[in-house]
């Protein structure tokens, strides 16, 4: 933990350790148990998949039922779905969005595309593996899958949610220095988002061992100001 | 065969030379020609045919003889016969002249064929990556860029050994690529 993060808690009352894991544990499950219940796609698709999303989506298959139903904004989303191959413009894209989206965040891969490239696993241009790139909650094999499959696959999700299991984006912060890596290799090393990840780390107290490394130092030498200066004590305090 | 040819196409044809003309059916026809005369046959073809649509400008890599073969599709709504016009460019240095000026829809063909086989048509307004705007790879569609080993340099596979796999492979089978 940085001296900034110590000053803002000493504002308020510092919990303690176990008392809060505690209380936490009670609460994360009521949390969870309702968010299962209660989730927002990102009105976001690529590659074929997306036809496979209307039906689900609609009177026929009517997704609300499980209370799932498309969102407009990835600040409001709770599921990222990848509904085909991607680009690596297009990947820019995903990770742009995923790191908009709040936490806890899911990402869920449809079709043997994301899998390992589906049909195009010769392409030059779409991604093979999203795992490695973004964390992945739940895959959908087929190409395309449909939507029962879907469907089942969302049941799947909401059934991880509610026992606590889907816990991949914690994985972006424990581990964003590789996932980083693997996204310069693609991208170029001068490869960087608005988005504070390290310091979102922080401060949902996910920074790990392999939270920074040497593909994050990179940042320092590429990324803007407002990335990589820490926060002004100014305005902490 | 040349009889079926309506007489301007035929007076056309015959004001280009060097001019190998084959016809494939009614509607379609093929011309081969010298790099040189190409736009002088699109000023004739627009001018006096009225062949106002070129809907596409399509390269094809010839590793063999070094070349570029550049085909040009036209079509006339008076006439209706699709004129294929193909012509051949040395692969280095690689330059043609736009016919940004005889088609305007030129423009876009003659930028995707720059980013993707790497010709350069001089002339045109915009040589700028189309598509590829964020690959710094060589041209993609040339026949010497190995999509299968860039792919196999770029990424990693996911494994995927599943139980009847292993069986197969017990007996001594295999995957075959
Ligand atoms: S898995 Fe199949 S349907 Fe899905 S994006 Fe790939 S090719 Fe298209």
């Amino acid at each position: 933990m940085t001296t900034n993060i110590q000053m803002k808690s000493e504002t308020c009352r510092t919990p303690d350790k176990e008392e809060r894991s505690l209380l936490r544990q009670v609460l994360d499950k009521i949390a969870d148990h309702c968010r299962a219940r209660s989730l927002f796609i990102l009105h976001y698709c690529t590659g074929c998949g997306a036809i496979e999303l209307p039906p689900t989506i609609t009177s026929r298959f009517d997704a609300e039922r499980l209370g799932i139903q498309p969102m407009v904004t990835p600040r409001q989303a709770d599921i990222l779905l990848i509904t085909g191959y991607l680009s690596i413009k297009t990947l820019k894209r995903v990770i742009l969005t995923y790191e908009q989206m709040a936490s806890p965040k899911y990402v869920i891969g449809m079709g043997s595309c994301t899998i390992n490239g589906g049909m195009y696993w010769q392409s030059y241009a779409t991604v093979k593996r999203l795992l490695e790139y973004i964390p992945v909650d739940i895959y959908m094999a087929g190409c395309m899958p449909r939507p029962e499959a879907i469907q089942q696959g969302f049941l799947q999700l909401m059934d991880n949610i509610d026992k606590g299991h889907a816990n991949t984006w914690k994985d972006y912060y424990h581990n964003y220095d590789e996932y980083l890596g693997n996204q310069q290799g693609l991208f170029g090393p001068d490869w960087h988002t608005p988005t504070d990840v390290i310091a979102e780390a922080r401060h949902y107290q996910l920074f790990g061992e392999k939270t920074i490394g040497e593909h994050t130092a990179l940042l320092a030498k590429f990324a803007s100001e407002y990335v990589t200066k820490p926060i002004p004590k100014e305005i902490i305090a | 065969m040349s009889q079926q040819l309506p007489k301007i196409l035929e007076s056309i044809i015959q004001e280009i030379p060097n001019l190998i003309f084959k016809e494939q059916d009614r509607h379609r026809l093929r011309l081969e020609l010298q790099k040189e005369t190409l736009p002088a046959l699109l000023e004739l073809l627009k001018g006096r045919a009225g062949y106002l649509h070129l809907s596409a400008i399509s390269c094809v890599d010839w590793p063999e003889t070094d070349e570029f073969e550049l085909v040009y599709h036209l079509w006339s709504y008076e006439i209706k016969t699709l004129i294929s016009a193909h012509i051949h460019i040395p692969k280095k240095p690689g330059h043609y002249i736009s016919v940004y000026d005889i088609y305007t829809p030129a423009a876009f063909f003659e930028r995707d064929i720059h980013e993707m086989f790497g010709v350069y048509f001089e002339g045109a307004p915009d040589m700028e990556p189309f598509i590829l705007t964020e690959w710094y790879g060589p041209p993609p569609m040339l026949k010497s860029f190995s999509s299968l080993d860039y792919v196999k340099d770029t990424f990693k596979w996911q494994e995927y050994s599943p139980d009847w796999l292993k069986d197969i492979e017990a007996k001594g089978g295999k995957v075959v690529e």
